[in-house]
């Protein structure tokens, strides 16, 4: 179980320090759940958000996010879901 | 008990009625899983006239408002909505609330867990009244269109510039000759639409969305199924967890609060607890397919320890799972981990990444509608 959370756990804290920033939210980390929607309700971002987002999640972990995969950006768990698994199918973080 | 005003229309439909603190509300018309999968696959209509909802004037109801929600109402731009909530000055949950920023009004929807008489009380402590609060309980019904096409519906009933308004918005229309205001909304991840429409409208209303509901294959449903819809769309849900947990924060209403706000109800207690920090948060979990004690109340273990209480769950027809909601101590609320249910060698749950499902209405382009 501690290995599976220290995996998960920098992920979690880079993308949301990454929203914070590149979306100049008025949150903390702490703030943030990890299975809030990020468009629509909950955080409430629009389609030039999900741009934004879009960039900032694969400028963090270097990985792509094509666009018929924008359900990854449901929340950021899914996201995290979305990273993890492209790690495993790569071999590890670039 | 409060009755909807749609009353008669639902009970000639075979609603089976039970109470809600002190309110009458529609559980059901039929089997649960059948208006569960009327929404997921067409339409479900429900009277959501159990809502309590009132009217404001403009420039004294954004001040009443903003003093009494969590949410910036003065930020509401024009024709959009505002998703918060209301707390008692404890900072404990009353109701989920909608401010809409509708016109020359601003209306305030909102799901709240206290009896009528309680919320009228609150409403009338906090200054209603010389803000020009105009309550719509008795004069309105509140009609809520759920699914992958209650598109279709609006669009039939008040034109194609509907589809054009974007989630958390309100518009005005008429329906013979009678206001109705369509807020773009819903909890169930799938379209949603409620409808607000004066009493000597309500009834034809019912029946136009109703004739056109079952037309698609939908069916009428009552408030059971919503607790499985929130449940499997992650929408945070008062009736279930927010009312076992009453702490916005350990339920992750953060996003729903505007820190920097002077002052709301309960701000003061939401602060402290905020600044003390975070010692549980709400996290989804997953039962096996067969597993069926993955229940409220139930007990979650981890290393032999009890280490959290499932405080809201459904059976997901779509996964076909329980699923549940349970505070985790923040060293374990992470998803992907496996615990036992209800003692130290029960069976594995899983915690999970929410929202579990993909809905149908996620694969609708608006150029396609």
């Amino acid at each position: 179980m501690a290995s599976l959370i220290a995996e998960r756990a920098p992920i979690i804290h880079a993308l949301k320090e990454e929203l914070i920033r590149r979306l100049n939210l008025p949150f903390t980390p702490e703030d943030i759940h990890e299975d809030i929607s990020l468009l629509g309700s909950g955080l409430g971002l629009d389609s030039l958000d999900a741009l934004e987002i879009v960039l900032g999640i694969e400028h963090c972990f270097q990985v792509r996010i094509p666009d018929e995969n924008i359900a990854v950006l449901r929340s950021i768990n899914t996201v995290v879901d979305y990273v993890l698994a492209q790690r495993n199918q790569t071999g590890g973080p670039a | 008990m409060k009755r909807s005003p749609l009353r008669d229309l639902l009970e000639r439909n075979g609603a089976v009625f039970r109470e809600r603190y002190g309110t009458e509300v529609v559980g059901r018309f039929g089997p649960r899983l059948s208006e569960h999968t009327a929404v997921r696959d067409a339409i479900g209509l429900s009277d959501f006239s159990w809502v309590r909802a009132y009217s404001l004037p403009e420039e004294k109801g954004i001040d009443f408002l903003d003093g009494l929600v969590a949410g910036n109402v003065p930020k509401i731009r024009f024709g959009r909505l505002l998703h918060t909530f209301l707390a008692d000055t404890g900072g404990n949950l009353l109701g989920d609330c909608y401010v809409a920023n509708n016109d020359q009004e601003f209306l305030f929807l909102c799901e709240s867990i206290i009896a009528d008489t309680e919320f009228d009380r609150l409403m009338e402590e906090a200054g209603a009244a010389e803000a020009g609060a105009v309550d719509l309980a008795g004069t309105h019904a509140l009609l809520s269109l759920d699914g992958f096409r209650a598109w279709e519906i609006v669009k039939k009933l008040f034109g194609p510039d509907v589809l054009g308004l974007p989630y958390l918005s309100i518009e005005n229309y008429t329906f013979q000759g009678q206001p109705v205001r369509l807020v773009r909304a819903g909890k169930t991840s799938e379209f949603g639409y409620w409808l607000l429409a004066p009493v000597a409208a309500a009834p034809a209303l019912f029946l136009a969305c109703q004739s056109e509901v079952e037309q698609r294959r939908g069916r009428l449903c009552g408030v059971d199924v919503h607790d499985d819809l929130r449940l499997e769309g992650r929408f945070f849900n008062i009736h279930a967890e927010g009312r076992r947990v009453r702490d916005p924060l350990v339920l992750g209403l953060q996003w729903m609060i505007d820190f920097e706000k002077e002052r709301f109800l309960g701000c003061a207690a939401i602060r402290s607890r905020r600044a003390a920090g975070l010692h549980r948060k709400l996290i989804g979990l997953a039962a096996e397919p067969e597993e069926d004690a993955l229940r409220g109340g139930a007990r979650v273990f981890h290393d032999g320890a009890p280490v959290a209480e499932v405080v809201a769950s459904s059976f997901s027809a779509l996964l076909n799972r329980r699923l549940a909601l349970a505070p985790f101590p923040i060293a374990l609320a992470y998803s992907g981990l496996p615990f036992r249910l209800g003692a130290p060698d029960g069976p594995v749950v899983r915690s999970i990444s929410l929202p579990p499902i993909l809905p149908k209405s996620l694969s609708v382009k608006l150029d396609e509608m």
